[in-house]
């Protein structure tokens, strides 16, 4: 009897489970930072910053893009490199889109080689200098920087390309 | 029958393990099925055999990614002094992201970041993680935007198909994953540090031996030139700007050139052939457009 009752529960998991996951499309940010963009455009204006670990809803899809919504509602464009898909959110059953990723998903994605791994072999090669890498990671090319160098070279959709 | 009552949950818990393929999450839901009493050991081999499913370099995070880059590029910085110029650094950038925008992989977790190295040999490296570098010589030798556009996607093609990654000895993968699974705490404990460092530093030289002495194996070269001429012309560069690289390269034996690009590069005249049969099987082939060179000109005219 307590077997039957069991696979009842089991059938009800597996269905509930499919409902989840057809129902509500969860998309993760998995890089350290990405823009919310006003339209599908790398130079596009900025609607919001999201950081790696923030769950977005997919509302639709265009060329590589996902329109998406925010948990605070902001509606705008991630390009599809930015984001992974939650592929299970059994735990959206009853919970509401979580803003962050779980504690389980951050202590696993911040394992493997990481910071601490890095500051380990910095104290071990003291040799080896990370000034210049440092230095190289804030070099940056902003949207408005590269639609003018596009414009002005005639590139990408400036040249004629999608 | 009792087989079938055995069969039917265990089937419709491998359905579960299926769907639910994120560890974290797995663990998560594994332990919130109320009703199901699966006991602890139960529970950690199911978490244990999804971890077990990472162990090749397609399952190396974007993070991690960026952290064996950022080893591997202060290694390249070891062997090489950085020309500091603000001018042809922003202009390199630029070039460079206009590319990535247009290439497989325009996202990835801090950025594609583009230096160059103060050197006359004619060269240029990318580290995982998108640390893209090239020589003045090699900058030198450009005579327009095309082609070094078509040098920098070539780069851009070693990190969007991640060849720096899969140049990592399967045997190491295995052993980091082996022991970042046993780890269940937020930070490793000294053993697990000391063990996992070990293997990050033959990470590290895996991908350095091969990125700085041997260069990539041959078809992750002709790969990263299709991927160059691809990304190139959706940019709408001239692809022909690669053709023209390739061509000041053929029967070029300055000390130079054999020095940096030649060893760790497959022979120009084969990457030639094979680029312009890429560039014939495009239905259109962009132009270059004189404000291109123009301002190529412009920002690499102060180059010593």
């Amino acid at each position: 009897m307590r077997k039957i009752s069991r696979i009842k529960f089991l059938i009800f998991a597996v269905l509930t489970a499919f409902a989840v996951v057809l129902a509500a499309e969860t998309l993760i940010v998995k890089v350290q930072t990405t823009n919310l963009r006003k339209e599908p455009k790398f130079y596009s204006q900025t609607v919001a910053v999201l950081k790696a670990g923030e769950m977005v809803e997919k509302i639709s899809t265009y060329d590589g893009w996902y329109k998406v919504r925010t948990s605070k509602g902001i509606e705008g464009w991630l390009h599809s490199s930015s984001v992974r898909e939650k592929r299970f959110s059994l735990l959206a059953m009853d919970r509401s889109i979580q803003t962050t990723a779980s504690v389980d998903e951050v202590a696993l994605a911040s394992k493997g080689f990481n910071k601490q791994v890095e500051k380990k072999y910095k104290a071990d090669h003291t040799e080896i200098s990370f000034v210049w890498v440092d230095k190289m990671i804030k070099f940056k090319v902003t949207p408005e920087q590269l639609r003018k160098f596009l414009k002005k070279g005639k590139l990408g959709e400036f040249g004629g390309a999608k | 029958m009792k087989a079938a009552r055995t069969f039917i949950p265990a089937l419709l818990l491998a359905a579960i393990i299926l769907m639910l393929s994120g560890c974290a999450e797995l663990k998560q839901g594994v332990e919130s099925l109320p009703g199901v009493k699966l006991s602890t050991s139960d529970t950690q081999a199911v978490i244990k055999t999804t971890k077990a499913l990472r162990k090749s370099f397609s399952d190396i995070t974007e993070e991690e990614e960026y952290y064996i880059g950022r080893s591997v590029s202060a290694l390249i910085l070891s062997k090489y002094n950085v020309y500091n110029n603000n001018a042809v650094t922003r202009y390199v950038n630029t070039v460079g992201n206009a590319v990535v925008v247009y290439s497989d992989r325009p996202e990835i977790y801090a950025g594609y970041h583009f230096l160059v190295l103060d050197s006359d040999e004619v060269n240029a490296l990318a580290a995982p993680g998108g640390f893209i570098f090239i020589t003045k010589g090699l900058l030198k030798r450009c005579v327009d935007e095309e082609m070094l556009a078509g040098i920098l996607a070539h780069e851009v093609g070693h990190v969007s198909a991640k060849h720096g990654l899969r140049s990592i000895k399967k045997s190491r993968l295995i052993d980091a994953f082996k022991i970042m699974g046993q780890e269940t705490a937020a930070k490793y404990g000294p053993d697990e540090l000391s063990q996992l460092s070990d293997v990050f530093e033959d990470v590290l030289g895996d991908i350095s031996e091969r990125l700085i002495e041997r260069g990539y194996d041959r078809k992750y070269e002709y790969e990263a030139d299709r991927l160059s001429v691809k990304f190139m012309s959706k940019t709408c560069y001239d692809p022909n700007g690669l053709v023209d690289f390739l061509k000041t390269m053929v029967d070029d034996s300055s000390k130079d050139s054999v020095h940096g690009w030649f060893r760790t590069h497959p022979s120009a005249k084969d990457r030639l052939i094979r680029a312009r049969k890429e560039i014939s099987a495009l239905k259109t082939v962009p132009q270059k457009v004189a404000v291109r060179t123009t301002r190529f000109k412009e920002a690499v005219k102060l180059l010593k």
